[in-house]
């Protein structure tokens, strides 16, 4: 009698399951993939918030300076359009062209740098100031302004000079004698002053074309005009992270400066964003130039406009100053600012 | 008048092998031996958030800082806030971390203090990124040395892409982060 043959129903299926085990095995062991990668919910996808700037502008890159100086982080243009780089015991002198013409020994690091209407040099110190004369010497340096200062801009007038100090959170009004003579911007309900929030090293001022001082209240995004007695004229607050006409991050514009049409140029960290803005109503203009320009994490040392309306912006992370020019020819896109 | 001892071959053997024996103990409990804990570099850490997966532990050991005197207290702070958040306060829906491990404090106006209940906290980093894109970069992440156990070898420096993580000696257990570090050594970004 013949004994009946018991053929497996699926002959290949336990080889398909050992290949299947075999192949699981070895993408665990060799790929690393052993846990899964962290859900959405645990990821900060700033993609969105970059591409907030992805639009066309008129302004290109048209040359760079490698400063000659270590930790540069002031920067300013005379009305020559030569460059001045101030950083760690020295100011660096550059003519239009990016060739180094002088070099300025200071003793500090410099913080920040403004001319006097007669042509001497300011020079911020950490927490002092020093007053460079036309021969390069050093005429005075002021300090002891505040028990604490950070001094990180200057605008000099003719009797007068108004100091950023970041640390004590106000704008300090001195005269040529380095005596203080009054405190700009610090809370006072009386005369509506709300009172600036400084809650990084990073605190702008400048005088518009008119002789205005405007100081950038960056805890609140925004910019405030003063008076010399301390009186708050005007002001604007532009707070979005999702909108280009808006500024992003917890403390910005950090640098701003004024172009010849008296356009407010304004240099924004985290997400590096070059604007320019009509000052007084605040309204935003164009982009000169967008994060997808800079390496993470990006941020600004110091913003200067020369006589040819040339945008200089110091890139600390590039260790360069880059110079942005608008091509006339091409018309300014729309911005997106949904 | 004593008379002078004099050394002989055994004493000279005796000596010399209990100077070896000292040596070697030194050596074995010393500086070079010293125990060793895992620790991850703030400054070389990507912020991918696979510290929140990969611990042995759940939650896992490595735990978000707040170096206050790099933080600014700000009232729109992104490690705290959603992006694009209508309001200013410690709504839900407002929060960035998944876990709501951080506490908004007022402190005076206009500047908050931000807490880490490191009970709470898996280690993902979305706040510490987010504080370096926007903010002054005053969140990091370091390994709680009372929580880890010290594996032989971590399971999340075998798989961290940025390598920041190393072994370090007990006496030196963090890596914290400070102004002049960040200044040198700015941390990185995903």
């Amino acid at each position: 009698m013949k004994e009946p043959v018991h053929k497996p129903k699926y002959p290949y299926a336990w080889g398909v399951v050992m290949a299947a085990i075999a192949g699981l095995y070895f993408y665990l062991t060799t790929t690393g993939n052993k846990f899964p990668e962290p859900g959405p919910n645990l990821e900060y996808d700033i993609t969105a918030l970059l591409a907030v700037d992805q639009v066309d502008t008129r302004f290109a890159e048209t040359g760079e300076i490698t400063p000659a100086v270590e930790m540069p982080r002031a920067l300013k243009t005379d009305a020559s359009g030569n460059i001045y780089i101030g950083g760690k015991d020295a100011i660096a002198v550059y003519d239009a062209s990016g060739k180094e013409i002088e070099r300025i020994p200071v003793d500090g690091a410099v913080t920040c740098l403004d001319f006097t209407p007669d042509g001497r040099l300011l020079a911020g110190l950490d927490d002092r100031v020093a007053l460079i004369g036309t021969d390069r010497k050093i005429e005075a340096v002021w300090g002891d302004f505040t028990a604490r200062s950070l001094i990180t801009a200057i605008a000099a007038g003719e009797d007068e000079i108004f100091l950023a100090d970041a640390a004590s959170r106000c704008v300090l009004r001195i005269d040529y004698n380095g005596t203080v003579l009054n405190r700009i911007g610090e809370t006072d309900e009386a005369r509506d002053v709300p009172g600036l929030e400084v809650p990084s090293p990073y605190f702008d001022l400048a005088f518009d074309s008119d002789g205005h001082l405007w100081v950038v209240n960056p805890g609140k995004l925004g910019l405030e005009r003063y008076r010399s007695n301390g009186d708050i004229v005007t002001s604007w607050y532009r707070a979005d992270v999702t909108r280009l006409d808006s500024f992003s991050g917890c403390c910005n514009p950090v640098q701003i400066a004024f172009n010849s049409e008296g356009r407010l140029v304004t240099g924004e960290k985290g997400p590096v964003r070059v604007k320019i803005f009509e000052v007084t109503s605040g309204e935003f203009e164009e982009l000169v130039v967008g994060s997808s320009a800079f390496q993470l994490p990006q941020g600004i040392g110091d913003l200067a406009v020369d006589p040819d309306d040339r945008i200089l912006v110091l890139d600390p992370k590039k260790n360069s100053v880059r110079i942005f020019e608008a091509n006339e020819t091409k018309m300014a896109a729309k911005p997106n600012t949904q | 008048m004593s008379e002078r001892k004099k050394i002989d071959r055994r004493d000279f053997m005796r000596f010399t092998g209990a100077a070896a024996f000292t040596g070697a103990t030194w050596m074995a409990v010393g500086e070079k031996a010293e125990a060793k804990y895992w620790q991850l570099d703030p400054a070389k850490c990507t912020q991918c958030g696979q510290c929140t997966t990969h611990c042995v532990l759940n939650p896992s050991a490595v735990k978000c800082l707040n170096q206050f005197d790099i933080c600014g207290y700000c009232d729109l702070c992104f490690g705290y806030l959603q992006p694009g958040s209508r309001d200013l306060d410690s709504g839900a829906e407002n929060q960035l971390c998944p876990t709501a491990a951080i506490e908004r404090k007022y402190i005076e106006a206009p500047y908050y203090e931000y807490k880490i209940h490191e009970d709470k906290c898996i280690g993902c980093a979305k706040c510490v990124k987010a504080c370096l894109i926007f903010g002054n970069g005053s969140f990091y992440l370091q390994i709680r040395q009372d929580i880890c156990i010290n594996c032989n070898e971590c399971s999340i420096a075998k798989s961290c892409p940025s390598d920041c993580f190393s072994e370090v000696p007990q006496s030196q257990p963090y890596m914290f982060l400070t102004g002049d570090t960040y200044l040198a050594h700015p941390p990185a970004l995903s």
